[in-house]
């Protein structure tokens, strides 16, 4: 009930963005119009369902959007490499798992030195930002790396849609953030993040086994970044290894906005895919409000000003 | 409870903010298919909606193409919304779906990534919404679905340069700053050593990669300078970079010794021309190109068959007619 209770300023939020962007313009409400908001907020939210682990724990991480790239790029040079111009699921599987391990050993790497280590996350992420982004440069001598059309399973995962009708991307989103819900709402794991950035100490002497909370934390943010990339490089039909600049923030946007605080210890799953649904509106409405670009900046900084000055009062 | 009340009142109070602030837009955006039965002059079928993506606004070239694109489109009672894609190929891909959903009239198009536009281009066709691509090109393979291409004539503006040196250093021993991830840097440096078969005298000594800026260009150029003490000639694929070979050049005492051509036609380049500190910039015409293509967009809108690839010209600017080029814009 208080979960629900703490949403109930997002949801009308949210109602009253649709409804303001319904009068500015009318076809905003439509359900292709919907649907598409949904698509367009996917890869931000997983990343943001990711962020908000790290956050719940009171660390950072600055490397997701290189992380993006650095996936894509690896994924498509092992599908590529593999496979040429012909289809062969076992080696799409291979190619995909290539880039989730790459992301894997970054998470491991975060979640060790985060633990293990004096050093700040924030820092230790920023260097694993320079290091993914130069290692995915380091493909195609930085070019755009095209994904060749007979790959159409590939292609799917950004592209296509279940039924004729959810775009995969919706599909994959919802049923991470189903997953992620549960893992942080109703597993022992969860409360033990929610211990540990609450108070450190206090969550190492009830005997928690913080280091491997910690290391399971950042590793599951990097998976997400991972899952994120696939479908960046799909949806693009290519994989761009200047690609995901600032993603990362816009995360942290979307974490900071559902509610969740700064500082770890509170926050929840449901107000993170809240938060990525508020800027997803924005940037939609205001585009196709016909707002000039340079007022579109203003009003988002203003909204997420705005949104967690709110949130800090209310809970002070 | 009242807590969530301020919430709604402060947020939906900071939205009707907006439209106050851009004072702007309750055109209904008519339907696309508006037919082009009436061939009434020049006067189309006012008041429709088109929309335009920009790799980045952050750079008077695109703010220039973007003014004239507008000015063409007001001409003939059409509005236009521009979006900064800040160099974002996600935010550009979410932009241009944002456009369709809207069903503009048309769509200009300046990609972030060439090869990853196809999507969007894709669901555009779909939506029979037509796009122009303004001063980059995509891949071939992608040629089919968009109208045609609006460029400046590239491969022409490193010809002028190559033909500009020759005139002033016909044994040059020259460098070559380069952006090579960029396709229209490609072309410039192509056409520049193209025309430089013409004069087996002139020498490139090296191509070095400097980021298309100021700063980038720099730190490179003290190097070169270390590295080939009879360099004597410098092609810069833009004025930024241009710029900072003169300051290099500068502090190290020898701008007087070398001569620097390069492409773009900026207000900065063409200071430096008048300076003495730079011999020449091929210009490009970031406001033609947008009227090019709203003309084109317009004439496709009107049933009438339009080029694949177009070309803007470009002009070669020097100390002559430096001053008229000041004054233009």
């Amino acid at each position: 009930m208080k979960v629900v209770k703490q949403m109930v300023p997002l949801l009308a939020a949210i109602i009253i963005l649709l409804l303001l962007f319904r009068i500015w313009v009318p076809s905003f409400l439509t359900p292709e119009n919907m649907l598409n908001l949904t698509q367009q907020i996917s890869v931000n939210t997983i990343l943001a369902l990711g962020m908000t682990l790290v956050i719940l724990v009171g660390g950072i991480d600055l490397s997701v959007g290189a992380m993006v790239a650095l996936v894509g790029t690896t994924t498509v040079y092992c599908l590529t490499a593999l496979s040429g111009d012909t289809q062969d699921p076992f080696m799409l599987l291979t190619a995909i798992f290539a880039g989730l391990g790459v992301a894997s050993l970054f998470g491991i790497f975060h979640g060790i030195a985060a633990a293990k280590t004096a050093m700040p996350p924030f820092i230790i992420t920023l260097a694993s930002m320079l290091i993914a982004r130069g290692c995915a440069l380091r493909f195609n001598s930085g070019l755009p790396m095209p994904i060749k059309d007979e790959q159409t399973w590939f292609l799917a995962i950004g592209n296509g849609r279940l039924f004729d009708v959810v775009p995969y991307p919706v599909v994959i989103m919802l049923s991470l953030f189903l997953l992620m819900a549960l893992l942080l709402h109703r597993t022992r794991f969860g409360q033990h993040v929610y211990a540990l950035g609450g108070n450190r100490e206090a969550a190492l002497y009830t005997g928690i086994p913080t280091v491997r909370v910690e290391i399971t934390v950042y590793l599951l943010c990097s998976l997400m970044a991972g899952v994120a990339g696939m479908i960046h490089t799909s949806q693009l039909y290519s994989a761009e290894p200047g690609s995901g600049e600032m993603f990362e923030l816009t995360a942290i946007a979307a974490v900071v906005v559902g509610g969740t605080s700064f500082t770890g210890g509170r926050g929840t799953m449901f107000g993170t895919i809240l938060g990525a649904v508020i800027i997803g509106i924005l940037d939609k409405g205001l585009n196709q409000a016909g707002v000039h670009y340079s007022l579109q900046y203003i009003v988002k900084g203003a909204v997420i000003l705005v949104a967690v000055y709110l949130d800090v009062r209310r809970n002070r | 409870m009242n807590k969530a009340l301020r919430f709604l009142i402060s947020s939906s109070l900071l939205l009707l903010f907006v439209p106050l602030l851009s004072g702007c837009n309750d055109s209904s955006a008519p339907g696309t298919g508006s037919d082009p039965a009436q061939t009434e002059g020049n006067t189309a079928p006012p008041g429709r909606l088109f929309g335009a993506s920009f790799q980045t606004l952050n750079n008077p070239f695109f703010v220039d193409l973007g003014n004239g694109l507008q000015k063409e489109l007001a001409a003939h009672g059409d509005e236009l919304i521009i979006l900064d894609a800040q160099f974002n190929s996600l935010k550009q891909k979410n932009d241009l779906s944002d456009l369709i959903l809207k069903d503009v009239a048309g769509i200009f198009v300046n990609p972030v990534n060439w090869e990853g536009l196809k999507g969007s281009l894709l669901e555009a066709q779909r939506k029979n919404v037509p796009i122009i691509i303004v001063d980059a090109p995509v891949k071939e393979s992608d040629e089919e679905l968009i109208v045609c291409t609006v460029a400046s004539d590239n491969v022409r503006a490193g010809q002028l340069a190559a033909e500009a040196l020759a005139k002033v250093n016909p044994k040059a021993k020259l460098v070559v700053l380069h952006l090579s991830v960029n396709k229209a840097c490609i072309d410039r440096v192509a056409g520049f050593k193209e025309t430089l078969q013409k004069y087996p005298e002139m020498e490139i000594l090296d191509v070095q990669e400097a980021k298309g800026t100021t700063e980038g260009a720099r730190p490179v150029m003290r190097d070169l300078i270390g590295r080939y003490p009879d360099l004597n000639a410098v092609f810069a694929i833009n004025d930024p970079n241009a710029l900072g070979v003169i300051s290099a050049l500068d502090s190290a005492n020898k701008l007087d010794d070398v001569t620097i051509v390069t492409v773009d036609g900026s207000q900065a380049g063409i200071k430096a021309i008048q300076a003495g500190k730079l011999h020449s910039t091929s210009a490009q015409f970031p406001k033609e190109i947008g009227k090019i293509a709203a003309e084109k967009m317009l004439a496709h809108l009107n049933g009438e068959p339009v080029e694949k690839d177009v070309k803007v010209r470009v002009e070669l600017i020097t100390a002559e007619n430096a001053e008229q080029h000041l004054e233009a814009d």
